[in-house]
């Protein structure tokens, strides 16, 4: 099995373009791209992947000790950096991916030239002087829901065959459901997710990072999006006037214009 | 009543589900009569509203990360189970469908939702996870029912094990040990066996399997005779097919160890000063696997005064990740790291030295003959 294919690794654009790997965030897969990465591919080698346990990934490969921390997802997008051996990559992190992206770029800093962090979180339960915008209680209420919803989960996750005659281009993609997931990965990937604290991680990261940041985002609030761009020197911060968390669906072209203004800006440049 | 006094308006102001249309940002425009009275909002506390702002925190994480994707992604999405937080601070357990609509010029422009009151639906799928939960736990007690009672213990014989039932709330698994004497303080038997599936009917066929082979044990079968015998009663009595399992039987005054092993690891030997060893004769499949079984065979050797067995099952063994052959050579070099002055302390440190995360069962028995 390689990490291409336990990663169900798709590559796009020229093989000599700068690399630019897009990285999903909890609950969905690399679908989550599909408005934003084409606008890429004329210049750039866009790759993209799901995480063991989601998408198309190889679910065998899911081991709970190594996905028990946003390491092991870290090590996923080193893995699949490593295998294709890219440099000065341009790392795009939606949600939970955008810290699991920090965790990469600090563990081989060489590989990556710029992070794009969408929706950033470092800590989604409140601590002492921090606001995270959830509770444990929050926390432990979206897991029992997610146990107590078994049913619900699977009928929401199982293939749903309808048609589509408004989004004709959609086309047989939709045989398959997006965002398929295990429930029980789901949940442990939710918990690891929710339960995480890396605000120590901020520090020292080398590479250029742009925060972009949703207005009204309930997941990552304005307030949590500020701190990390404070936590981290030098960083650009753009707000969004899309609101919720998911920009790449909901404002693809918002989202294009953030990420193209900051790779052509001096500081994330490509550098080779 | 004719279908020209069933009124469209009528039928969307009191259909018998909550009806919802929201801009794509969730901001609610229009909501139905019954909506209101379930969630005993009026209409002017909805319109303008965000739909999620209905919904619990949790239910919101969910809302976000699941269905406004799938929603994009998809153009509709079907059953989602939410709970909405009415007026008065109750929760109303709901189903959730919903279809994007678009205007000619492509943009997205309306979601549409109906929302189903699933209380009576809800109760009930708890209850099926609560009925769920009480079957592995049922299984949990059969399974450690069946594996209680005394080993086989002398003052030349020291035998002891390590249990640790599969991990993750997962379903009891069906591996079973056992030591049981042939002839008192003369002859002992050592078991490790692995039923194939789980739940209760694994942990049931593992108790009728342990008890086979101590009753054929007792007619004086030697190893690989009892194995044959054990494998026409799983082909007759339809239980525990795929079984795999390791026999032994050990002779304490001269240390005569015969064995044999039924598709299932081999048996570790550490003879005295010695490095541990597996031991890979007297091998053939899993019982049943091949039918009509053969005459399976047999091995013998000798264990020194002070020397040890170790029978284990797979789940010692097996990472996801790894190769058989890497958890068997870990396995070897975990334990002479352990202090083995205690056996039951050795088989503990041993386990902990090997399994992290488990899944599967885990089952470690070890006999030492006396120096």
């Amino acid at each position: 099995m390689t990490v291409l294919r336990r990663n169900n690794v798709k590559l796009h654009g020229p093989a000599d373009g700068r690399p630019m790997v897009f990285a999903h965030g909890f609950g969905c897969d690399q679908a989550m791209w599909r408005y934003v990465w084409p606008a890429f591919e004329d210049r750039f080698r866009v790759v993209l992947f799901d995480y063991v346990g989601s998408g198309e990934s190889d679910l065998s490969a899911y081991d709970r000790h190594r996905y028990g921390s946003l390491d092991g997802y870290a090590a996923d997008v080193l893995d699949v950096c490593g295998e294709l051996d890219l440099r000065d990559v341009v790392f795009v992190g939606h949600s939970v991916s955008a810290m699991i992206g920090v965790l990469a770029a600090k563990r081989e800093p060489q590989r990556f030239g710029a992070l794009v962090l969408i929706g950033p979180s470092p800590r989604y339960i409140d601590d002492d002087g921090y606001v995270g915008g959830f509770t444990d209680a929050d926390i432990d209420g979206l897991l029992e829901s997610m146990d107590s919803n078994y049913l619900g989960w699977s009928a929401a996750m199982a293939p749903v065959i309808m048609g589509n005659p408004d989004r004709p281009e959609l086309g047989e993609e939709l045989t398959t459901s997006f965002c398929q997931t295990d429930p029980e990965i789901a949940r442990h990937f939710a918990s690891v997710t929710f339960r995480s604290d890396n605000r120590a991680d901020l520090e020292r990261l080398e590479a250029p990072c742009l925060i972009v940041q949703c207005s009204d985002d309930p997941i990552a609030p304005e307030s949590v999006g500020r701190y990390v761009a404070g936590r981290l020197p030098g960083s650009s911060y753009v707000e969004l006037d899309a609101t919720g968390h998911c920009p790449n669906l909901s404002a693809p072209a918002e989202t294009i214009a953030a990420i193209e203004a900051f790779v052509a800006a001096p500081a994330a440049a490509d550098r080779t | 009543m004719t279908g020209a006094e069933e009124s469209a308006e009528d039928l969307f102001e009191n259909a018998p589900c909550g009806y919802l249309s929201c801009r794509p940002d969730g901001t609610i425009i229009r909501v139905n009569r019954t909506f209101e009275a379930w969630t005993g909002f009026t209409r002017d506390a909805l319109l303008g509203r965000r739909f999620r702002e209905l919904l619990a925190p949790a239910g919101r994480i969910y809302y976000e990360t699941h269905y406004l994707p799938v929603l994009q992604l998809q153009g509709s999405v079907r059953e989602i189970a939410l709970e909405i937080v009415r007026a008065d601070g109750t929760r109303l357990p709901a189903l959730i469908n919903s279809t994007l609509h678009h205007h000619e010029s492509g943009r997205s422009a309306v979601v549409r939702t109906t929302v189903i009151d699933a209380t009576d639906r809800r109760a009930y799928e708890r209850e099926l996870l609560r009925a769920r939960r009480r079957d592995q736990e049922v299984a949990q007690q059969l399974q450690r029912s069946l594996l209680s009672g005394e080993l086989a213990t002398s003052a030349t014989l020291d035998v002891d094990f390590a249990y640790l039932p599969g991990q993750n709330d997962v379903e009891v698994g069906g591996d079973w040990y056992d030591a049981f004497w042939l002839q008192d303080g003369v002859r002992v038997a050592l078991v490790v066996g692995d039923v194939v599936g789980r739940g209760i009917a694994a942990a049931a066929a593992m108790g009728q399997l342990r008890s086979a082979i101590r009753a054929l044990a007792s007619t004086g079968l030697a190893p690989g005779p009892l194995l044959d015998a054990l494998d026409r009663y799983v082909a007759r009595h339809s239980v525990g097919r795929m079984t795999t399992v390791v026999y032994a039987e050990l002779e304490l005054e001269a240390g005569r160890l015969r064995y044999a092993c039924a598709g299932h690891p081999p048996p570790i030997v550490i003879q005295p000063g010695e490095r541990a060893r597996y031991v890979w004769d007297g091998r053939s499949p899993p019982l049943n696997a091949v039918a009509p079984a053969g005459s399976r065979p047999q091995a013998a050797t000798r264990l020194e005064p002070g020397g040890m067995l170790m029978l284990f099952t797979d789940g010692l063994i097996e990472r996801r990740t790894e190769s058989l052959d890497a958890g068997l050579d870990r396995l070897l070099a975990e334990i002479p790291r352990h202090d083995a002055t205690d056996l039951g302390r050795l088989l503990a440190g041993v386990v902990r030295g090997v399994v992290d995360e488990h899944d599967d069962d885990i089952c470690l028995l070890a006999a030492r003959r006396a120096r």
